[in-house]
């Protein structure tokens, strides 16, 4: 169970369809494996459905109904056009090289001991996705940005300041924040991660990263 | 709710009808569901600055979905507004994002890691409803109105700001206040 969620705007943008796709991803894959924030936010989209029925109507055009009533006699009982097709998955399997419909590009290493790969999500809103993989015992260079980012670890854990992150746990940190995370345990911690903003690392290891993170 | 023609009185009116279009694909109660819902769709659309003619396109093809989709649709899960919200808002996305060829991250067909919870037997849709309503009206005026732009209307903090005449950090705070009352309220309801 997870114990590090998403801010409680995070997962209201998230249940009105306002956050951008990168982060979007992120949310979905934290709420895939916190059944607390499931909960929130099918409780938002009651909300949402109870101001929906208090909206005051603006009127169709006259023959709407009868308009859509003869596009169903057109299509018969058909699936319509266009729908999008359900693929039941788990969030992300390591054979796998796709995450939650998403397709990956390959494992690079930026770093002795670091991973970096890109999450194909069309541009769009300025955020960049990809999955880090970091070796046992490593630290991850201390970094800040100038726009959010936000984190959830898909297997392994980390540990800085904010406290011990493992699976399903979500950072949702804004650009005052600062970090250096540290693997923690004998394996090795993959985390996905939306960023808007750019990074800036320091130290050596941030200076190799760099060219790579900065897509 | 007020009663409206069609007898539609409540949620569990709404949801029967849902379950007709599934049942016996009962144009009737498509019908009544259009008149309905079509209607407010379109006028959430428009608050949320969506011209009028299509927001009357996206009202239209958001009814289709539900002609479509009714099967899928259950009352322990979701309540009927609640569901035909999320079909209007995932189209809304799908408008916005199309010409990036985006893909709406669709919750209810993914297999979950940890398996979802168990809708509790002794808290039936109807009281899930209440809870919910008695927890918005628990809100204060001043964080229910920037909840309901922001939240609801999707309407950017900046122009929340000029519409209601406040400094930003304000509309912020308000927001965030809001969504943590409401976590606090609802965040255990299954
Ligand atoms: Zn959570």
């Amino acid at each position: 169970m997870s114990r590090h969620h998403p801010k409680n705007t995070t997962l209201a943008d998230f249940a009105a369809g306002m956050l951008d796709e990168g982060r979007s991803l992120v949310v979905a894959s934290h709420l895939a494996m916190c059944g607390h924030c499931r909960t929130f936010v099918a409780a938002l989209e009651e909300a949402g459905g109870q101001l929906l029925t208090e909206v005051a109507p603006v009127a169709m055009a006259s023959d709407a109904a009868a308009r859509a009533l003869r596009v169903l006699d057109s299509e018969a009982n058909a699936p319509r056009a266009g729908e999008r097709k359900n693929a039941a998955m788990p969030v992300w399997q390591p054979e796998r090289n796709t995450l939650l419909d998403y397709e990956l590009g390959p494992w690079r290493q930026v770093a002795p001991g670091l991973h970096h790969r890109v999450v194909k999500v069309p541009p769009g809103g300025g955020t960049r996705v990809f999955m880090l993989k970091a070796a046992p015992g490593m630290k991850i260079p201390e970094h800040t940005h100038t726009g959010t980012e936000l984190t959830c670890v898909l297997s392994g854990a980390f540990i800085h300041e904010g406290g011990r992150f493992g699976p399903g746990d979500c950072d949702d940190a804004d650009d005052l924040d600062g970090h250096t995370p540290l693997i923690d345990g004998d394996e090795a911690c993959i985390c996905l991660v939306a960023m808007q903003g750019e990074l800036k690392l320091s130290g050596l290891l941030g200076r190799l990263m760099q060219p790579f993170v900065r897509i | 709710m007020p009663t409206e023609a069609n007898g539609i009185k409540n949620a569990a009116d709404l949801a029967r009808l849902i379950e007709a279009v599934a049942a016996t694909r009962d144009r009737e109660a498509f019908a009544a569901l259009f008149d309905y819902f079509a209607p407010r769709i379109k006028s959430v659309l428009m608050r949320s600055n969506t011209p009028p003619a299509a927001a009357e396109e996206l009202a239209q093809e958001a009814m289709l979905t539900v002609w479509s989709k009714a099967a899928q649709f259950d009352r322990t899960r979701a309540g009927a507004p609640a569901w035909i919200f999320t079909i209007a808002r995932n189209l809304r996305i799908d408008a916005v994002r199309r010409e990036q060829r985006a893909k709406v991250l669709d919750l209810e067909s993914t297999e979950f890691l940890e398996p979802p919870q168990q809708p509790d037997d002794e808290l039936d849709a109807g009281e899930r409803e209440q809870r919910v309503r008695r927890a918005i009206s628990a809100l204060p005026d001043d964080q229910l109105k920037v909840m309901r732009l922001s939240f609801f209307e999707g309407k950017a903090h900046g122009d929340i700001a000029l519409e209601l005449q406040l400094p930003l950090g304000t509309v912020k705070s308000r927001i965030r206040l809001a969504m943590n009352r409401l976590r606090d309220l609802l965040g255990d309801l299954t």
